[in-house]
């Protein structure tokens, strides 16, 4: 019986099997060379796609409509002189490539890792060294070439509505741009919500949430491909519209990227250093839209309100993030421990992610109350806007140091996963938001008193950003601020304290 | 130095301990069984053997890599099977292992005459343009035994790889693993099937609550339990002829009278004998208390035409050292 044992290097066994697959000896031919480089899995997904039933189907499907759509604009368009229905046949068309690129695409791409997850053949991935950002890169990318042949189909149609007049070559390429942008973030929305399902149940209730969202998805696609349609170049011309591209674009890649790198740390062995993508995502968008906000205030003559709106916004976009962050599994594996120094705040453990999410919020505050600090003309809702900037992010940290205290520091593991930390955050944010105002009712004070509501998240961020025209003032002060925050660090202390004496206990275990 | 070297391996998952206090050492060319009933905590061992779960405490040593400490060196170095055979659909068998070689990084002619080369050893080239959704249990299994041959590993574990199997494909993975241990590569096959084990491993390792019972040959871990919660058995047949029933209960008498039998049952045309001996009873105690018996046999003039003693095997081995407790 002839072996494998040694052959990777040498010549083959004298008994070895005919050529399979039309293989020939000799050096490889240039696309065969090219191919080598390319992700395996690519090769493989997009082999595995065109044998698919589903593929087909809806290949076939979509050139038919965009054939039956032809015929109908050359009925239509042969009599007149000259008609303006180019746009609409657009349109018709652009509806056919969107519903394959915006749904049948990303949920394919979803069931394809769902799978490998399920028959557990990703951990056979995993093992050959091709690593997880490497296995959702080829997954994602065997989609989008997936997607590419059905736009080639598509494309000539497009191309072929232009001359039916009424819609302008950069109308036509700004729509298809944006539409390639949605379809890779809805992709790559679909590869990562592939990684979120573990049991049977939540693999259930992920899929119908996906499901949802990428309805919602093609409907989006949709109707801002037809309100670009529609206005056509009038809108490409006006600067908000480009102003509100480029923050969509921004959106899209910076969450597209942290997306991947949270689904790709899912996928990650125990052994390697899985928080390292994840963390440095977040910072890099975390400084991207520092600098963007930094650079759209002062191009609006430092106006205070873009300081407003980037603090604030960009405040609950961090807290949803660091929620995650923060509520990281204990410890982290031996290889790495020796290495790991205070401020290797990108490796795993909860109590790097913690203080990394602390730090982080607590920057944001900073940054955009020291400029509305720096601008010039303050409205009259001015300090109140300023105590709310530094209030959400502070309401943020709170929450999550006491539910890190309330999981993690009884001996007992019940509520110190992730999950169930996440859970209680989520329960004592609820809680504070309900109760206080109920309590305030029932011993008769306003529902939304200053200081009943002190430590409400919701209530208590309403109450700092309150601008009161009666009494021209805030309706909070400065010093109750200073309670909160000063609650804030106590509270993030214990818990700091609480995860160092964990990891202490993982390690030593 | 042993190719693989286990050194108090723990794993917990929040309080359950699933392994505990596992240590084993396994040399190249060898085949290790590795037996226990569900949930006893051979899966977790394999895949911590497998660089796919870290320890809570203890070492494993590859080759003189840690698997702990420096998994990336460790891992080019073992070749994983799980109990689910991890095929694609609209996947032919060459492009199944052409994509497991691509993604072990080989390149060019270096892939294909490895994938070629795989598939001769499994037997695979015949069925290399069929569909892996179109095989038999049997040969699927053999493609996913070639995928884990691809990179040449020296050490494969294999988790629960017969399961499921008819007798020929048992027999036919059988032989691949004869194959692989005469090549070198030191195998661990998972399995609570017993049957398929004897015949093929070197030695068992016997693990249950997570705890490893025994480990070395079959024999040795008998020597081990102390020999005495399994009765050897001995088979009696008569030629009993026109009499029949009388002879068989004249014979069934006789036995039973006879110390240290415990149990006389007929089946079809044999006695089945139970014997109670006491613990740490040697092969030649055994020889000694069947010659009694066939001795008062013939002396009372029974036809005996057939007298055999079983010989012990793994299930008694694992009945010994095991207490059907789970993890």
């Amino acid at each position: 019986m002839s072996t494998p044992v040694d052959t990777a290097a040498s010549t083959p066994p004298e008994t070895a099997a005919p050529s399979a697959g039309g293989m020939t000896s000799g050096a490889p031919p240039w696309w065969e060379r090219w191919g080598d480089r390319l992700n395996p899995l690519v090769v493989k997904e997009v082999r595995q796609g065109l044998r698919t039933r589903i593929f087909w189907v809806c290949f076939g499907l979509m050139l038919l409509a965009c054939v039956v759509l032809s015929l109908i604009a050359y009925v239509n368009t042969r009599e007149a002189q000259y008609t303006r229905s180019g746009r609409y046949y657009f349109f018709a068309f652009f509806v056919c490539l969107g519903l394959v690129h915006f749904f049948v695409i990303p949920y394919n791409a979803y069931r394809s890792l769902a799978r490998e997850r399920e028959d557990e053949t990703w951990v056979l991935l995993v093992l050959t060294g091709l690593g997880p950002r490497r296995i959702l890169l080829g997954k994602v990318a065997s989609y989008l070439v997936q997607a590419a042949l059905y736009a080639s189909a598509v494309g000539p149609f497009l191309l072929f509505s232009y001359f039916l007049n009424g819609i302008a070559l950069p109308t036509i390429l700004a729509v298809l741009s944006l539409g390639a942008a949605w379809l890779v973030f809805c992709t790559v929305v679909g590869v990562c919500a592939a990684t979120l399902a573990g049991g049977r149940l939540t693999r259930g209730f992920v899929h119908f949430l996906l499901l949802g969202t990428l309805g919602a998805a093609v409907v989006y696609g949709l109707v801002a491909a037809f309100a670009m349609v529609e206005a056509g170049d009038r809108l490409l011309g006006d600067d908000d519209f480009l102003y509100a591209v480029g923050v969509g674009l921004a959106l899209m890649l910076t969450d597209g990227w942290l997306l991947f790198e949270t689904a790709a740390s899912r996928l990650a062995l125990p052994t390697e250093d899985y928080t390292r993508g994840p963390r440095r995502a977040l910072l890099t968008q975390v400084l991207l839209a520092a600098l963007g906000g930094v650079a759209v205030w002062w191009a609006e003559g430092k106006d205070h309100t873009v300081a407003e709106v980037f603090g604030i916004m960009g405040a609950l976009h961090l807290i949803a993030v660091v929620l995650f962050v923060a509520t990281d599994v204990d410890g982290l594996a031996r290889p790495m421990r020796a290495s790991t120094r205070p401020w290797s705040l990108l490796r795993p453990g909860a109590v790097r992610g913690f203080r990394l999410g602390v730090l982080l919020l607590a920057a944001w505050a900073a940054l955009w109350v020291g400029l509305e600090f720096m601008s010039p003309r303050v409205p009259d809702r001015g300090m109140a806007m300023r105590m709310v900037t530094v209030a959400i992010p502070t309401y943020g940290i709170f929450y999550i140091s006491v539910a890190v205290l309330l999981g993690r520091m009884p001996r007992s593991d019940r509520l110190s996963s992730p999950g169930a930390l996440r859970l209680l955050v989520m329960a004592v944010v609820g809680l504070a938001s309900s109760l206080p105002p109920l309590v305030a009712v029932l011993v008769g004070l306003d529902a939304d008193d200053g200081l009943f509501n002190l430590l409400n998240p919701i209530m208590g961020a309403a109450n700092f950003g309150t601008y009161e025209y009666s009494s021209a003032g805030s309706k909070m002060s400065w010093e109750l601020l200073a309670f909160v925050v000063g609650v804030t660090v106590l509270a993030a202390f214990a818990a700091d304290r609480v995860l160092v004496e964990r990891e202490k206990r993982v390690h030593a275990s | 130095m042993s190719l693989l070297q286990v050194k108090g391996l723990r794993r917990d998952f929040g309080s359950l301990r699933a392994v505990d206090d596992v240590s084993f050492t396994l040399e190249a060319g060898s085949i290790l069984g590795f037996i226990g009933p569900n949930g006893a905590g051979k899966s977790t061992t394999l895949r911590i053997l497998a660089t796919l779960d870290v320890p809570t405490t203890g070492e494993v040593l590859l080759d003189g890599h840690s698997l702990v400490d420096a998994p990336d060196k460790a891992r080019p170095l073992i070749g994983y099977m799980p109990d689910r055979y991890g095929t694609y659909d609209d996947v032919t068998v060459f492009e199944f292992l052409d994509f497991f070689a691509r993604a072990y990084g080989l390149k060019g002619t270096q892939r294909r005459e490895r994938v070629e080369s795989v598939m001769e050893f499994t037997g695979l080239t015949p069925l290399a343009q069929k569909l892996t959704t179109a095989l038999s249990k049997g040969m699927r299994q053999r493609v996913a035994l070639g995928r884990t041959l691809l990179h040449d590993p020296r050490l494969l574990l294999l988790d629960e790889p017969a399961d499921g199997l008819d007798p020929r494909a048992r027999i036919e993975l059988r032989e691949l693993l004869r194959a692989l241990a005469d090549q070198g590569k030191a195998v661990i096959i998972s399995s609570h099937i017993l049957t398929e084990l004897a015949e093929i491993c070197d030695t068992c390792a016997i693990i249950e609550q997570g705890r490893l019972l025994a480990t070395g040959k079959v024999e040795d871990i008998l020597q081990q339990g102390g020999g005495s919660a399994v009765a050897p058995e001995l088979t009696v047949r008569l030629a009993a002829g026109a009499e029949g029933d009388a002879v068989w209960a004249r014979a069934e008498r006789l036995l039973l009278e006879q110390p240290r039998v415990v149990h006389v049952a007929r089946e079809g045309e044999a006695l089945r004998v139970r014997l109670e001996l006491e613990p740490g009873t040697g092969p030649a105690q055994v020889d000694a208390a069947a010659a009694v018996l066939l001795t008062a046999l013939v002396s009372a003039g029974l036809p005996v035409c057939s007298f055999s003693a079983r010989e012990r095997n793994l299930e008694d081995a694992f009945m010994t050292v095991t207490k059907g407790r789970v993890a």
